[in-house]
């Protein structure tokens, strides 16, 4: 549970706090107006990276140019993130931790839904690999630093192999680095599907009120164990592309309807649906998962979107207990016979009570 | 429109402070300030020490490590020493935590740092012919890597296990796990070094 947040020279907010004692809000304001930074705020300030696309130092708002700081009374310990140009620096209860693993290790889970999800579906590999990494990095201790060395050594071996000739004797030595961190990425994704699959047909059918069944399945280029005999085979066809072609980075998450595959053969009404039930699925996992603390729902502007039925079937699917922030343009939508909440305007980076007009 | 500035002198002061590792554009505008006023005199006997260190320090053919002038130094030329064992590090500053821990009786071989493509780093770059010729001329039985944890370290490991690997009579080992990631040795206790080193393994 989120109980407040503080922000200074986060995008459009400057000295900013709320006081939420973990309870469900929601945020109302137009475009560009800064409710949709104040749920991202919170997926940084739990883990440390963005929901959207883009890097921290675009966080950072024009006003200032040294940096942003995040601090959130997550449960029972107060977290904090100051971001520099220089450096980072992450506490827990005031006392600083160096390693990210140790702040993210204490820090809560994070389940985003926003209009982006779609492109789960229709959009390109690298959005279904990033959907499973958020996930891993959230439930496997050992997956974020697994990924972040395999794709530091596969950018060096990619920038090696594009010289004439290739220095294999150092190409070979980030290989053995490839094998090392790519296996325990092909183990976690392979459980992680697994784990996920059952949730994923559920929601789907929850959502849909019909008999398609919607699943997913794991489909890495080299499967697990196999991956230094692929990179061995395949050395020559490195060369000559100048990049690493097997491999986790490579894997995809085949979605289907009914066994068709979604992104081809779903209409868009389908497509929503199972882009819904993937978020829903990995809110459950992580409920289930941990009974201490429920993960925090961040919901981005997509209830205007939908229609009456999907709204309170996907209401309906929450986790109970997870605490929902919600950002919306109108409440024309909202019985709210299902949130209890606070409610906020976003207007122009301010954050103020809700005057019901 | 002119804006008030500090004059140039001081602003090249502040970037070469800048550049310095670990030192921000806040230290490095507040240490400037400094020297100008109340630390004049400390700021003199700096510069002379960094003039003087710059002149009259060399680095150990052998081992990398600094000396005054003797060449190699006297580590390398200790006839107690077991020159068949050879400890390589990343940086001459990660000797001394190994020399610490008592433990080692061999020698070190500093490499200057660590491949890292990224970084436009190469073979070419690092003290690594050199290694190869002490490892040839001194009939060596065992090379340490006591290089870093985190990705460039440990694929510098795999290269120079890969140059070892077909060499008769010679193991190449690592040391153990447990050492902080992502750094060299100097964040490192004297008992983490320790077991580090006892528990060395070969590399396949
Ligand atoms: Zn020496």
């Amino acid at each position: 549970m989120l109980h407040s947040l503080q922000l200074r020279d986060f995008r459009c907010f400057g000295q900013t706090s709320l006081h939420l004692d973990g309870k469900d809000a929601v945020f109302i304001g137009q475009n560009a107006q800064g409710k949709t930074s104040i749920l991202e705020s919170i997926c940084v300030l739990l883990r440390l990276q963005s929901p959207r696309a883009g890097t921290l130092r675009e966080m950072v708002s024009f006003e200032s140019n040294e940096g942003f700081f995040i601090g959130g009374n997550w449960s029972d310990r107060q977290l904090n993130f100051g971001y520099g140009r220089r450096l980072k620096k992450l506490s827990v209860d005031g006392s600083t931790t160096r390693k990210t693993s140790d702040y993210l290790g204490r820090s809560g889970h994070v389940v985003w839904m926003g209009n982006g999800d779609l492109q789960l579906i229709n959009g390109r590999g690298e959005g279904r690999r990033r959907y499973l990494d958020f996930i891993g990095s959230q439930i496997f201790p050992d997956y974020l630093s697994a990924l972040r060395c395999y794709e530091r050594a596969t950018r060096a071996r990619n920038n090696l192999l594009k010289n004439m000739p290739v220095p294999w004797a150092q190409v070979d030595a980030y290989t053995l680095l490839l094998v090392q961190h790519g296996e325990v990425l092909l183990r976690r994704r392979t459980e992680l599907v697994t784990l996920l699959q059952p949730w994923v047909a559920d929601a789907g059918s929850s959502l849909s009120r019909s008999t398609e069944t919607a699943s997913i399945a794991y489909q890495p280029k080299a499967v697990l164990g196999t991956l230094a005999r692929a990179l061995e085979e395949s050395r020559e066809a490195d060369a000559r592309r100048g990049q690493t072609i097997v491999g986790p980075h490579r894997d995809e998450l085949a979605l289907e309807i009914d066994g068709h595959p979604a992104g081809t053969f779903g209409s868009e009404g389908q497509q929503r649906t199972f882009a819904l039930a993937l978020k829903l699925a990995q809110a459950r996992l992580l409920a289930e998962r941990d009974d201490a603390e429920k993960p925090i729902l961040l919901i981005d502007d997509i209830f205007g979107e939908l229609d009456v039925t999907r709204r309170n079937a996907l209401l309906a699917y929450l986790p109970e207990d997870s605490q929902k922030l919600i950002t919306t343009t109108h409440l024309d939508w909202a019985e709210m016979e299902r949130i209890e909440c606070d409610i906020y305007d976003v207007k122009a980076g301010q954050l103020s009570r809700h005057q019901a007009s | 429109m002119p804006r008030i500035a500090y004059p140039e002198p001081i602003l090249r002061l502040i970037s070469g402070l800048k550049s310095l590792p670990g030192v921000g554009p806040r230290s490095a505008e507040r240490i400037a300030v400094w020297m100008l006023g109340g630390g004049k005199e400390k700021a003199d006997a700096i510069a002379q020490a960094i003039t003087e260190a710059r002149e009259g320090i060399a680095r150990c053919e052998e081992c990398g490590f600094f000396l005054l002038q003797e060449n190699p130094c006297p580590l390398c030329s200790d006839p107690e020493r077991q020159g068949d064992t050879i400890c390589v590090v990343e940086q001459p500053t990660d000797i001394l935590p190994i020399e610490r821990t008592g433990a080692f009786t061999g020698l070190y071989h500093a490499l200057g740092g660590r491949l890292s493509p990224l970084d436009n780093v190469t073979p070419q770059d690092l003290r690594i012919s050199p290694l190869i010729s002490r490892v040839q001329k001194r009939r060596v039985s065992e090379v340490i890597l006591a290089l870093g944890s985190d990705v460039e370290g440990e694929a510098t490991a795999h290269y120079l296990a890969g140059i070892f690997r077909e060499k008769e009579g010679l193991q190449v080992t690592r040391l153990a796990q447990g050492l902080p990631a992502g750094g060299g040795l100097e964040h490192a206790d004297e008992l983490t070094l320790l077991r580090a080193l006892d528990g060395r393994r070969g590399m396949g």
